[in-house]
């Protein structure tokens, strides 16, 4: 199996970019331009760390490549990791939407390995499906105990571990 | 998490603004305004001014400007929690609302944990009893809380307390402590003032929440993981605890931010009823005079308390069960 570099998406960075530019706007500007209460600074203040919280780690996702290879998952980037396969002790597949008929949302994977800093990435990330798939071998491989939501998400995705099939 | 946190806080922004400004159009619509009635009364007292203090008035509500620039004036006030004068006696509706809106934060925060407690309790009872004694208890209490509007249980109340036991219900507090700041006999006042209003108002919610955590758990535990865990001899609290609770729960948690504004409107009423010092009966007031900054920094109130009750428990429920909804498609 050969390596593949993988990237978000210059769509995905630049909405995240706007999301991230409105909320700092939205609680900026007021704390900027009027005479502001001090719990509402407090609430707006709070809103301002936040968006610049994410501001920055979009810009961490701009500057990172994820490595998938056959033996490793390197994030290579400012805040990088390194997850190997065979000693995956984390593995965390969450589904969100702001809908409220949950649909339309976007999947999240969370695995770590041993001593390593745990790599999040989304489902927006090119070769998504490829990095779960792998993860989830992994899993099956080490014996790695997955939670119900993950196996539920995993199985949405069409991928199975053996041994973990969903009873409830 | 931290995308869904930003995305969630996005939608908020425009929710409330939409809120805010439908709100203060429509407390606005019917013809006239706050000042009419008051010129009325004058008018009826053959007081010849009465049509330049109108006018006076009208200038000092601003009430002579556009709807749309009196939106955006209060709006921005409420940055500097300025939300403008109240019809009601020429004050600043931030003196107004002060107390009150402590108070019914307290009353409303305490009937929420109220009916938490009680449902879950009594719901969870009823689940792994069923169809015996306590579960047809369990089932009568709900469909009575569920059938009794919550103002006449406070009346009934009221006649039950001062006939068989002397006792005056209304109120949220001893007269002595009313107007008065804070202390502990004031604390201790308001505490056991506080006991009749939050039964009375929870009861309905309590009901509700108690049949459906029961209709939640029994399905849990009548599926096969259950069944399987019971013939493998799992002690049964923890074969209760560990998944079919956990799953039962859920909805639970959804309705966190249904709660909160059913409470508070439930509210209203009893609140006249019981003579309670909250926002409800102000509330009332400022609707029928037309009060629109008094009533319209309410409905705000409402309506934030809403969007956040709403998005806690969107953010519980994403970090208890972030399983996908099968038939919901996800985004690449």
């Amino acid at each position: 199996m050969s390596s593949a570099d993988l990237r978000y998406p210059r769509q995905t960075l630049w909405a995240d970019y706007i999301r991230a530019a409105i909320g700092t706007l939205l609680c900026g500007l007021p704390l900027l331009l009027v005479e502001v209460n001090r719990w509402v600074e407090l609430i707006l203040g709070a809103g301002f760390i936040l968006f610049g919280a994410f501001f920055v780690r979009t810009a961490l996702r701009q500057r990172t490549r994820y490595v998938l290879g056959p033996d490793t998952l390197c994030a290579d980037g400012p805040a990088g990791s390194l997850v190997e396969w065979n000693r995956l002790d984390r593995l965390k597949l969450s589904y969100f939407s702001t809908k409220r008929d949950r649909s339309g949302g976007w999947m999240q994977l969370a695995i770590g390995s041993t001593g390593a800093r745990t790599l999040k990435v989304d489902s927006a990330l090119e070769g998504f499906y490829d990095i779960v798939e792998r993860a989830a071998q992994a899993a099956e491989t080490n014996g790695l105990e997955l939670s119900v939501a993950t196996r539920a998400n995993l199985r949405s995705m069409g991928i199975s571990v053996a041994g973990q099939e969903e009873t409830a | 998490m931290l995308n869904y946190v930003i995305r969630r806080l996005l939608i908020m922004v425009p929710t409330l603004f939409v809120i805010s400004l439908l709100v203060y159009v429509i407390i606005d619509l019917p013809p006239g305004d706050c000042v009419t009635s008051q010129i009325d009364e004058l008018l009826s007292r053959g007081d010849p001014d009465a049509l330049r203090r109108a006018d006076e008035l009208r200038h000092l509500y601003g009430l002579d400007q556009d709807l749309l620039i009196r939106y955006f004036r209060w709006i921005g006030g409420v940055f500097r929690w300025d939300f403008g004068l109240s019809c009601q006696d020429t004050v600043p509706v931030r003196d107004l609302i002060g107390e009150r809106l402590a108070l019914t934060m307290v009353m409303e925060s305490c009937t929420i944990l109220f009916i938490w407690t009680v449902s879950f309790i009594i719901g969870v009872y009823a689940a792994t009893h069923q169809y015996q004694l306590g579960d047809y208890v369990a089932s009568f209490i709900g469909f009575i809380g569920l059938a009794v509007p919550n103002f006449l249980l406070a009346l009934v109340l009221l006649y039950v307390g001062k006939v068989y036991f002397g006792l005056s219900i209304g109120g949220l507090m001893d007269p002595e402590f009313i107007d008065k700041p804070f202390s502990w006999g004031k604390f201790w006042s308001v505490a056991q003032h506080l006991v009749i209003p939050v039964i009375v108002i929870g009861t309905s919610g309590t009901a509700g929440m108690i049949r459906r955590l029961r209709a939640n758990l029994l399905d849990e535990l009548q599926k096969q993981y259950v069944v399987t865990g019971r013939a493998k001899g799992l002690p049964p609290l923890k074969l209760l605890i560990k998944y079919p609770l956990r799953h039962a729960i859920n909805p639970f948690v959804a309705d966190i931010g249904h709660l909160l504004p059913e409470v508070i409107s439930g509210s209203v009423i009893v609140s006249v009823v019981l003579s309670l010092p909250t926002t409800g009966p102000m509330l009332l007031g400022a609707l029928k005079t037309q009060d629109v900054n008094l009533a319209a920094t309410f409905l705000l109130f409402v309506a934030v308390l809403t969007v956040i009750g709403m998005l806690v428990s969107d953010l519980l429920l994403a970090a208890l069960d972030p399983r996908i909804r099968f038939g919901a498609t996800s985004e690449k």
